[in-house]
């Protein structure tokens, strides 16, 4: 059951699209990120959701209610903003009683409710302090607290580990996962942040100037991204894209580029010659033998792998991946091959689709094979 | 080490120079009249009296001017920082037209003398039929206060992050509940300040209350005190000075108190960034 729906959504903000015909399926108990780079409009997204924001046009629905005009104390969400938000002269336990107060919860039942909740995230030690009495992971905790303690309908949060260190926040993302195991409860996460996206959601809505881009599993998004904007801003190092032109020559379809030509059949059926974009990730490029010529502008050791960044031709860079034992010099020739089964194709533009066949469809299967 | 020596005596001198002046009122107060005139002056009185605080008690309308001065700054303060209150969170959260320039306009006519101001207020408050009455004071004082005071909340209102208003929203408050809930104890501090000021301004202040009230009964204490004190022929000046330091004491005591909410709470934590 579709728990929370945008239908053809939009946000102005005066001559300003923030959001542009947004269609989002969110089923129960699902784990959503919104993802995308500053100002893509994942952001107003969520606070549309939460009612701090109301949408200009379309249809937001929780659950079987329109929530357009709906208050957002009465949308039964609950919200952890990225700056936590804790109110600095109430001290935690106040703070996670907060929105049991605003809902008129008897006294008694609150403290109790409180306590389950704060032994949970284990505050209790803490109850009495104020938040600027606490370390930052400690104030997440707290956010998170209050979030938690009636147990609503639809959780939203709004970048709540940017503002940890590396390390904790690490920690903090297998938290959430457990806890979202636990509950059981529709999550809506936004984030700037690929891996997070990747490692907790159930599905990722990758979005880019105020438009989805796509709406799939982290697996899908990875692997078959929708369009070229998707494909550059998934992954790390990110995938090589190349400019280049399409023609179809006996039967199948030839990708060529300034030293580099990859011959594939796996395109769709809309595809069509001319101008076109070849995208290969790093994993997707094997170093010894090949066709391609060129010249180790840049190595990365990460301990695990190498990164190597190579110039071929006059000014195109492909990144590629080795093993960490093979040792790299700066100005040293090699050979490339690009994988043409692990290649994307897209049409020419910024956000030029991606014209591979799906990889489950049996065109592909056979073209794999 | 000398440079020093140097700085602290010039340091000590200017503060000498502007408590000396002070030192001198409250020393003049509790001298008897016979050794006020004499030559050379004594620094610190021979005979101690209070005397004169005694006279300006009992033989005076002292307390009557007080106690008009105590609710025309109280009910002054208290209609200031409600409206300037709720106008910085208008200027603040809600966007609409016009926003900028209404607050600058506000500040505008902050910058009109009050002398331009006077006449054309004081005939519409005799239109009213407000003249001669604190009410017409509490008026008059409110639009030169209010200004000031809208500009110094907004700089505070502005400084309270939206996140914790939204939380509150989120967290099931309405608008007011948030307001009440969220802003104001955040905005405790600002509030504070401008209360003071607002107080201070309508404490001290001197020529509308001289041009708008000609009788006894709303007559605040800076002109009551000169009105009564300063004649043509004579200026009681131990009275004048005992009349000056209570005037002070409601200062010192609303500063004494609230210095310390003056400076805490300001960058309250909560909010990361």
């Amino acid at each position: 059951m579709a728990d929370v729906v945008f239908s053809s959504v939009q946000k102005q903000f005066g001559s300003f699209m923030a959001v542009d015909n947004l269609n989002l399926d969110i089923q129960q108990g699902e784990f959503i990120s919104l993802l995308g780079p500053s100002g893509c409009g994942k952001t107003t997204t969520l606070r549309m959701l939460a009612g701090l924001e109301f949408p200009t046009g379309g249809e937001i629905k929780i659950g079987d209610r329109v929530v357009n005009d709906v208050p957002p104390g009465e949308r039964d969400i609950a919200m952890v903003f990225q700056s936590y938000a804790l109110y600095p002269h109430m001290s935690v336990g106040q703070n996670i009683s907060y929105p049991l107060k605003k809902r008129r919860v008897p006294k008694a039942e609150r403290a109790a409710m409180m306590a389950k909740t704060a032994e949970m995230l284990q505050l209790t030690p803490l109850l009495d302090r104020k938040p600027k009495e606490l370390s930052g992971g400690q104030q997440q905790r707290v956010a998170l607290g209050r979030a938690l303690v009636r147990d609503p309908k639809v959780f939203l949060l709004d970048e709540p580990l940017s503002n940890l260190d590396a390390k904790l926040r690490g920690h903090m993302r297998t938290e959430l996962i457990e806890l979202h195991q636990r509950l059981g409860r529709t999550m809506v996460y936004v984030t700037h942040d690929q891996l997070e996206a990747m490692t907790m959601s159930d599905r990722i809505a990758v979005m880019e100037g105020g438009k989805l881009q796509q709406f799939a599993p982290p697996k899908d998004v990875y692997r078959e991204p929708a369009n070229r904007f998707v494909a550059s801003f998934i992954g790390t190092p990110g995938m090589n894209i190349v400019d280049g032109a399409l023609r179809h020559e006996g039967g199948r379809w030839i990708f060529e580029a300034p030293g580099i030509s990859v011959g594939t059949q796996n395109l769709g059926p809309e595809t069509r010659p001319g101008n076109a974009a070849m995208g290969i990730r790093p994993e997707g490029l094997s170093f010894g033998e090949g066709p391609i010529e060129g010249i180790v502008q840049l190595v990365e050791q990460t301990g695990h792998e190498n990164i190597v960044v190579v110039l071929v031709g006059t000014d195109m860079r492909l990144t590629g991946r080795t093993a960490a034992d093979r040792v790299w010099r700066a100005g040293e020739s090699v050979q490339l091959s690009i994988d043409s089964n692990q290649a994307h194709f897209f049409e020419d533009g910024p956000n030029g689709i991606r014209l591979n066949r799906p990889l489950s469809s049996p065109g592909n299967q056979e073209a794999a094979q | 080490m000398l440079r020093k020596i140097a700085f602290n005596l010039f340091a000590w001198s200017i503060v000498l120079a502007v408590a000396f002046p002070l030192f001198w009122m409250l020393v003049t107060s509790v001298k008897p009249q016979f050794e006020l005139f004499r030559r050379p002056p004594t620094m610190l009185p021979e005979t101690f009296t209070l005397e004169h605080y005694w006279g300006l008690l009992t033989e005076t309308k002292f307390l009557s001017y007080f106690w008009n001065s105590i609710i025309l700054s109280t009910t002054t303060t208290v209609v200031v920082v409600a409206i300037a209150t709720i106008g910085s969170y208008s200027l603040v959260r809600f966007r609409y037209r016009g926003r900028e320039t209404l607050a600058f306009l506000v500040l505008f006519t902050y910058l009109l003398p009050s002398v331009v101001l006077i006449l054309p207020l004081y005939l519409m408050l005799v239109n009213l039929g407000l003249s001669n009455t604190i009410t017409s004071l509490v008026i008059a004082y409110t639009t030169f206060a209010l200004p000031y005071a809208l500009w110094l909340l907004r700089s505070f209102m502005a400084g309270i992050p939206e996140d914790l208003e939204s939380a509150a929203l989120v967290d099931g408050a309405s608008r007011l509940g948030a307001f009440w809930d969220v802003i104001l104890p955040q905005l405790l501090p600002g509030i504070i300040s401008t209360a003071l000021f607002t107080f201070i301004l309508s404490w001290n202040e001197y020529l509308y209350a001289l041009v708008l009230v000609n009788s006894d009964e709303a007559r605040p204490l800076t002109t009551g005190v000169m009105n009564m004190l300063i004649s043509s022929f004579n200026i009681e000046w131990s009275l004048l000075m005992a009349a000056s330091v209570m005037m002070s004491v409601p200062l010192i005591i609303a500063f004494a108190f609230l210095q310390s909410y003056l400076t805490r709470g300001f960058g309250a934590g909560g909010v990361k960034g």
